[in-house]
């Protein structure tokens, strides 16, 4: 009898406690000196299982242990300064919603800053804040499957989503941004860099001074610029996909003075510009190679400064750019080579022909238009694209061929075939609805025949 | 719509009658012109054209295993841009100086019916038989990317269509005036040629001439250049398309810049004020010139 009151009683207790543990009000909400008051209490290297709830202030993390929230721990900032400081190595911050930073730049408020390192910051989800994971000297950490969406505001005045300042040998993988600035690495180097997504930010992946480094398997899209490297030497971007970066700058991957630097087997697409060269290779000796990409539906598919040189660009399949290769400026891309070893690239407007079967084409690609030299003299002609002005001032340059202007670059061996570039090939989508549209646009084209051939002898006979 | 209806009208015309004035012309307008030759040479040479250009820019994306309507639409374009204008300055070129020079004209004014029901009435109707024709080659072509594309983008498309279409009835208006004025349709439809060629290039050469002699300022570049309806058009589809007009670099840039949502709606609206201006010039045109 009695243990059965006690039965009944502690169900009561759950059931009453149930919906205070799952939901988080205003008041339920605990100060972080809780947290705190539980990590004094753990020896080092310890696991510390934080209880579910809504925690309010600024976390600093002193001691060496393993942080868990298991996604059911949310700490707010309510706006000021960093939401949590990981001030000692060997901390593993894990499962934790952090939210609510400060917005003033000149701090540069954080959700999560780490002074020190190694730390492994994992599956945490950062929003409304300023910077979102911010590693400052903390070498040989780890920020992996992070989700980060940046505060509301104007592109110019958001921070960044994950930023490496002289941080080296890290790993950053899996994480995904959304409406931040940019995720940035500043003088570090040997940086893992996979599999992270980018979106509706400003550079997807910006690398400053930031040697060693290789970027695989990343998405980029709907950004300013999906790939800059800036002053960054020795970086391999292998496997990513950039999509519709578009805007002023609109660069799918950037490359500003960088020494070699190889981009192979990526997907670059719809941006407002596929690569965007500027003085790279820079030093005497360097590469620069550019291969096995798919460059297709860009405005401009590469684009070079005039007085770049040694870059090379093979094996690539450029298609339908609405400019294949352009020249940022007047003058030629001669100094730069388009075939390597006898290879050169697949252009889908190439008009030659392989007679010897071997896969190349016979006549060389010769890049020279009219147009796009009118273009590069004065960029705001891009405004007569698309239109019959822009073919009628093309014609004439073929007709005339005194009006060509010199060769942009030559290609001896253009490939026939595009390169297989692996990657997610895009589902079509359901014919449905353009079916739909063809039928009604018929069933309109007819019902104005039929009304033409309907007799209209009374209105006739009105008139007479 | 009786013979009593129409007699009845005759002292004093109602806004019933005028109404049935314009819809008889209209009607008749539909009749003749789906019967012409001109009707179905240009429908044929549009079908033909548009399921040609779909094709042919949907050969260059199949190998990489993604369609590209914009390309598709970039090469309709082109297309549309040369053709529409001309089958509707033709079309509208020929209407009132066809039935003058075959002397109907003197016919069609000794009835109970007033100039402009008839000017109307004949817009009325060679828009519907042009919307007509340009459905049926834009059914076929988006036949060819349903059938081929599967993921293209029907509502893209559609705005498309309905873009051309305005296009084809803002020429068409510009082609009445044109009408009225000439006493042939050998004149008419050289003016209107003469119309179709400074639109289509020569003031578009002219302005890429003036951009670079002048060193036009982007803003100026792009108010002049969006006056042209031929560029208002085009402008208008891709701001559909892109929701931006950055493909056409720093002067689109500008434009989608600083006019923000309101561009497509100014676009719009040049279009619109085109073909107004141009209905109202004819009319006041046609009424004015008392010869027949």
């Amino acid at each position: 009898m009695r243990r059965r009151t006690v039965g009944i009683l502690v169900c009561l207790l759950g059931v009453a406690l149930a919906p205070a543990g799952e939901g988080t009000p205003e008041s339920q909400a605990r100060p972080v000196s809780d947290i705190v008051a539980l990590i004094e209490a753990a020896p080092a290297g310890a696991t510390v299982d934080v209880p579910p709830g809504l925690y309010r202030g600024s976390l600093r993390v002193r001691r060496p242990v393993v942080l868990l929230g298991h996604g059911q721990v949310t700490i707010d900032g309510g706006g000021q300064g960093n939401v949590v400081e990981l001030l000692a190595p060997n901390i593993t911050f894990q499962g934790f919603t952090v939210r609510g930073s400060g917005s003033g730049v000149d701090r540069e408020p954080a959700g999560i800053r780490a002074e020190t390192g190694p730390v492994i910051i994992a599956e945490n989800r950062l929003e409304d804040v300023l910077f979102g994971i911010d590693l400052r000297t903390a070498s040989n950490s780890v920020v992996r499957n992070n989700v980060v969406v940046g505060k509301d505001m104007d592109p110019g005045r958001r921070g960044d989503a994950i930023c490496l300042w002289s941080s080296h040998e890290c790993v950053v993988e899996g994480n995904r941004v959304r409406q931040a600035r940019d995720m940035v690495f500043w003088y570090s180097e040997n940086v893992d860099v996979r599999n992270n997504e980018v979106s509706d930010s400003r550079y997807g992946l910006h690398f400053m001074y930031s040697h060693n480094t290789t970027l695989r398997d990343n998405h980029v899209w709907g950004n300013s610029v999906g790939v800059y490297l800036m002053y960054s030497n020795a970086i391999t971007l292998i496997e990513n996909t950039m999509e519709r970066n578009r805007g002023p700058s609109g660069y799918g991957i950037g490359i500003k003075e960088c020494d070699d630097v190889e981009i192979r087997s990526n997907r670059i697409i719809a941006n407002r510009v596929g690569v965007y060269v500027d003085n790279a290779p820079l030093s005497q000796g360097a590469f620069g190679r550019v291969h096995q990409n798919l460059i297709a539906y860009n405005e401009v598919g590469m684009l070079m400064a005039p007085s770049n040189h040694s870059q090379q660009t093979w094996n690539n399949g450029f298609i339908e750019n609405e400019q294949q290769v352009a020249t940022n400026g007047r003058g030629n891309l001669l100094a730069n080579e388009f075939h390597v070893d006898g290879r050169g690239n697949y252009w889908s407007d190439y008009a030659g022909f392989d007679r010897a079967g071997d896969g190349r084409g016979d006549v060389a690609y010769v890049s020279q238009s009219l147009f796009e030299d009118l273009m590069a003299r004065e960029p705001n002609l891009r405004l007569f694209m698309h239109s019959p002005a822009q073919q009628a001032i093309e014609f004439t340059a073929r007709a005339l061929p005194v009006m060509l202007p010199q060769p942009n670059f030559v290609d001896e061996h253009p490939l026939m075939t595009p390169p297989q570039v692996p990657g997610r090939t895009v589902s079509p989508g359901p014919t449905g609805r353009m079916g739909a549209l063809c039928a009604g646009l018929l069933v309109a084209g007819a019902l104005v025949m039929l009304a033409g051939t309907e007799p209209i002898s009374r209105m006739q006979g009105a008139r007479s | 719509m009786s013979s009593g209806a129409v007699q009845t009208a005759v002292p004093l015309p109602r806004p019933c009658s005028a109404a049935r004035n314009v819809i008889s012309f209209a009607r008749r307008e539909v009749r003749d012109a789906v019967s012409s030759r001109w009707f179905v040479l240009c429908t044929g040479a549009f079908a033909v054209l548009a399921v040609g250009v779909s094709f042919m820019s949907l050969a260059g994306s199949g190998s990489s295993g993604f369609a590209g309507f914009g390309r598709t639409t970039a090469g309709l374009l082109n297309m549309i841009m040369l053709i529409v204008p001309l089958m509707a300055l033709a079309a509208g070129a020929g209407s009132i100086a066809g039935e003058r020079e075959r002397g109907t004209l003197l016919y069609l004014l000794a009835q109970p019916v007033s100039r402009l029901e008839l000017l109307l009435g004949k817009y009325l109707g060679l828009g519907i038989a042009l919307t007509g024709s340009l459905c049926i080659g834009f059914g076929l072509s988006a036949g060819v990317l349903a059938a081929k594309a599967g993921g293209a983008d029907a509502a893209a498309m559609l705005m498309l269509v309905a873009f051309t279409c305005l296009l084809a009835w803002v020429m068409l208006s510009v082609g009445m005036v044109v009408s009225v004025v000439s006493r042939k349709v050998a004149v008419a439809t050289g003016v209107g040629l003469f119309v179709w060629l400074a639109l289509v290039f020569v003031s578009d050469l002219g302005l890429m001439a003036g951009a670079i002699v002048f060193k036009l300022r982007v803003q100026e570049l792009f108010i002049v250049a969006m006056l042209n309806p031929l560029q208002a058009f085009k402008m208008g589809v891709i701001v559909q398309m892109n929701a931006s007009l950055d493909v056409l670099g720093p002067a689109g840039m500008y434009a989608s810049q600083t006019y923000g949502r309101t561009l497509p709606w100014m676009l719009v609206g040049v279009l619109l004020a085109w073909g107004v201006l141009s209905l109202a010039a004819a009319g006041v045109l046609f009424q004015r010139k008392k010869s027949i």
